[in-house]
């Protein structure tokens, strides 16, 4: 059984907005609902108001400007993301992560959105987005603002949105030309289970063929995580194994996983390793990037 | 709480009523509606036992609230059989044995109805990523998947 709510369903962002600004501290935007009914039931959030946000239409759009890259709108589904032509070619890294969510059920609900705003330290579309340089789109009482997907992350479960915002869209640039992206997962069952450690990283090489590597994690840290410290070593010119090692070590460092019941900080720690390893491989040496 | 007026189609039947904000879809169909063939689980989108269609795609229906389905279309096992007449796939799960306890079973024929629908020659493979967000806890996936192949192969 639910708790008690109210349910709210704005036509216009402008009606979301308003709501939003008087009530902001005891509503929850409802997109999909596939997280927030399950914390709902669990009473670990409750809400005085539910603000159904999909029949608000500028949300629902899934957009390509070939200048400007990807809008994704708050209530874009995952399986439309998935079955974009766009996103296939264009963003694969994209269309990798959000195939590795949950399942095909659950993907005719859930969001891209909804997925970065319960900001899970395991958030699967997370390491795809940091490697993709995403921008946040957030709407509230004093207008919109754009939020740096890395910085919009702040601890586990939370945000940099204040309590009046919520996020219009998720926006992509092009990916610089002729790069590759992987985004790797490791679970202990396919579908109904979180990351035991995610792996992304995209590999470019710029028009003076300065290699260009950047590298994301989920589950290894209180938020998704972009290793930038790694990124610098990768202009020069040095033999591949030797730069997979150090990165390995860069990142062995900075990143901090808990133990849990998907798996111990000593095997998160080892994951992290091999499959950093896997992920850079599969880039640098079959890529020849 | 807020109470709301519903439009809806449930198995071709137009339907308008009542239900406070935090009713569920699955409890609308169950207890107002009396469409058992829909069940309940885990209650928290893990087992997809609840699965029904809404405007034709699959979706674990404790997780959508009554009040969601406003101006919908859905269809559950109920809603499948025309004048007693069994789908293919509904056969297909006879003739294969596909049923256990049958709990799952409605949900498995939905999202198989559904897979073959938007792709009527489904392989192996497509075939369990459609399904792998329902459980079967008699474990009989394998006689489920060749009833599903089997369909689609007609």
């Amino acid at each position: 059984m639910l708790p008690k709510f109210d349910y709210i369903k704005p036509r216009t962002l402008k009606e979301a907005v308003d709501f939003l600004s008087l009530h902001g501290k005891e509503a929850k935007i409802l997109a999909g609902g596939t997280d927030l009914l399950v914390l709902m039931r669990e009473e670990a959030v409750k809400p005085k108001y539910l603000v159904d946000i999909k029949a608000v239409k500028e949300l629902n759009t899934l957009s390509y400007d070939e200048d400007k890259g990807l809008t994704i709108g708050a209530t874009v589904t995952l399986n439309e993301i998935i079955e974009s032509d766009i996103v296939k070619e264009r963003f694969s890294i994209l269309h990798e992560a959000t195939s590795s969510i949950a399942d095909y059920e659950i993907r005719n609900r859930a969001t891209l959105v909804g997925n970065i705003c319960n900001a899970s330290p395991a958030a699967d579309t997370a390491p795809a987005l940091l490697v993709l340089d995403a921008t946040v789109k957030a709407v509230g009482p004093e207008g919109e603002r754009a939020i740096k997907i890395q910085d919009f992350f702040t601890g586990v479960k939370k945000t940099s949105l204040k309590g009046k915002e919520f996020v219009k869209a998720v926006e992509i640039p092009n990916p610089p030309e002729g790069s590759r992206g992987i985004y790797l997962k490791q679970q202990r069952i396919r579908s109904e289970d979180l990351a035991i450690v995610g792996v992304a990283a995209l590999v470019a090489k710029n028009s003076a063929g300065k290699r260009q590597v950047r590298i994301a994690f989920s589950s290894v840290a209180p938020t998704p995580i972009r290793v930038f410290e790694v990124e610098k070593i990768f202009a020069k010119d040095r033999p591949i194994r030797e730069l997979i090692d150090e990165t390995v070590s860069i990142v062995s460092k900075k990143l901090s996983p808990i133990s849990d019941v998907r798996g111990s900080r000593e095997y998160r720690a080892h994951l992290i390793e091999v499959l950093t390893r896997r992920v850079l491989r599969e880039l640098l040496e079959k890529g020849r990037n | 709480m807020s109470r709301h007026e519903i439009s809806f189609r449930v198995n071709g039947e137009a339907y308008k009523l009542y239900a406070e904000a935090n009713r569920t879809l699955l409890q609308l169909l169950r207890d107002d509606l009396e469409l058992t063939g829909t069940k309940e689980g885990c209650a928290r989108g893990d087992c997809g036992v609840c699965t029904v269609l809404l405007d034709g795609k699959p979706v674990k229906s404790c997780l959508v609230l009554a009040v969601e389905a406003d101006g919908k279309e859905i269809t559950t096992v109920e809603g499948l059989a025309k004048d007693g007449k069994l789908t293919s796939l509904q056969r297909s799960f006879v003739e294969h044995g596909a049923v256990q306890c049958g709990f799952c079973t409605p949900a498995f024929i939905l999202a198989g109805e559904a897979l073959l629908a938007r792709n009527p020659h489904s392989t192996e493979k497509e075939i369990k990523e459609a399904t792998s967000g329902i459980l079967c806890r008699c474990t009989g996936y394998r006689q489920i998947i060749d009833a599903i192949l089997d369909a689609s192969k007609k």
